[in-house]
């Protein structure tokens, strides 16, 4: 047993070494896993860790976001919410809010459900966001003499949103591959295709686009979900130009679900992208 | 590693399989320990802030950009020293994973001797996809200078995300 424990601090010791990447400020941080499925009964824990160099407070909340027709997530502001994403924000309970962490010193944060019951069946859905609360701004050496002109101190609050997922009851959904094209957008090439979905859950998975005759993947996108705001959305993904050129013609776009699931496809389609 | 409880020691391997996941994608490798599961991670870290530099301000209102990219373009009327940077955040995660990033679309700037001025921000891409070595995205931003813009320390902040789906 003992030797067990050492093993694990050994080892510890030296993947949180191996995670400390050169440029660290205040502030970073790592949020494990990257997304969150509960049925009701049971509840998860999620791992956030101060990856900085600094101690750092992180704060923990819940926000409503919205998938656009586009693929964005619409943040969406308390007093706008829907009487479903209301639900949504009530029924999921975490802790803790508020944490103070050394570097290197990870935390658990523990999500579980509360049904209130006559819940109607759904999905019910949050996103949960960890970022750093900022320092107040270092008291600077001495202030700037009027004549020196405007110097601006832009500080960013920055972190990570993963969503958190309550299903309810027996529910289904299916996804379609639409029409796929090539774009040239102001910051470079995208590869770009419909993906539209229906019933009454969001859907979830990998995008692997093959050329028939071609055994290695020309793309691969992990993690796109169609969530059931919106009946179909845009995937546009950023692809180097040479790529940009290879994809266009006949691929084959397969949409599987996640591979931790058995990877079975959603849907698969024959295309010739423009 | 001081004692640690045997809570902290299992906490940390699943820290530690969440390091090695990166370098390690294919997270076949259940030859593990029954305890080690790993778990999908996904790291902010930010490598540069958004800097506009120091400005002198001039008799007519006037703007300051600085691309994405990190270059800067000094509106007429303006001098403008110093270094200027895009802001800059690295991402890493599950290679392939595709990681929606963002933040607000402008930012109020307060004067330490009074006085205020926004700033757009601008976002080089709306999404990422990571790749074997994560990825990363930038901000930049118009900087809107008033007429004689009383001088002084001006701060604001502002909000960025990265999203998972």
């Amino acid at each position: 047993m003992l030797r067990f424990l050492k093993a694990f601090g050994l080892f510890t010791a030296a993947a949180l070494g191996a995670a400390a990447s050169p440029a660290l400020a205040a502030g970073d941080l790592l949020v494990a896993p990257t997304r969150v499925i509960l049925d009701g009964s049971r509840g998860t824990e999620v791992v956030l860790n101060n990856i900085g160099s600094e101690p750092a407070t992180y704060r923990i909340s819940l926000e409503i976001k919205r998938m656009t027709a586009e693929g964005g997530l619409d943040e969406i502001a308390e007093e706008n919410v829907t009487a479903a994403e209301r639900t949504a924000l009530d029924m999921i309970a975490f802790s803790p809010r508020r944490v103070t962490l050394p570097p290197n010193q990870p935390q658990v944060v523990r999500v579980g459900v509360r049904l209130p019951e006559g819940t109607p069946p759904g999905e019910y859905r949050a996103h949960m966001l960890f970022r750093a609360v900022p320092d107040a701004a270092p008291a600077t050496a001495e202030p700037k003499p009027a004549s020196e002109g405007v110097s601006i101190a832009l500080t960013p609050i920055y972190g990570i949103t993963i969503p958190v997922i309550v299903r309810v009851g027996d529910l289904g959904a299916e996804a379609s591959i639409g029409a796929a094209w090539v774009t040239e957008t102001q910051d470079g090439p995208a590869f770009n295709f419909d993906l539209s979905r229906t019933g009454d859950r969001s859907v979830y998975g990998d995008i692997e686009v093959t050329r028939p005759g071609v055994a290695e993947p020309l793309l691969v996108a992990r993690g796109i979900a169609v969530y059931p705001e919106v009946g179909a959305r845009k995937v546009s993904l950023r692809v180097p130009g040479e790529l940009a050129a290879k994809l266009k013609g006949p691929v084959r776009i397969r949409y599987s679900e996640d591979r931790e699931i058995g990877g079975g496809t959603i849907d698969e389609a024959e295309r010739v992208v423009q | 590693m001081r004692n640690f409880g045997m809570k902290r020691a299992l906490l940390g391997a699943a820290i530690a399989a969440l390091a090695m996941n990166a370098s390690a994608a294919h997270a076949a490798s259940a030859t593990g320990t029954a305890t080690a599961k790993i778990l999908r991670q996904i790291t902010l870290t930010k490598t540069s802030d958004l800097q506009y530099a120091t400005i002198i301000s001039g008799a007519t209102a006037s703007t300051v950009a600085v691309s994405t990219a990190g270059a800067a373009s000094c509106g007429a009327g303006l001098t403008c020293t110093g270094t200027t940077t895009a802001g800059s955040y690295d991402v890493q995660g599950t290679n392939g994973a595709v990681v929606l990033v963002g933040g607000d679309s402008s930012v109020t700037l307060n004067g330490s001797l009074g006085g205020t001025m926004s700033s757009t921000l601008t976002y080089s891409s709306a999404n990422i996809t990571l790749g074997a070595t994560g990825g990363s995205f930038q901000v930049g931003g118009t900087l809107s200078v008033g007429a004689n813009q009383a001088a002084g320390d001006y701060s604001g902040t502002f909000n960025v995300t990265a999203n998972y789906q």
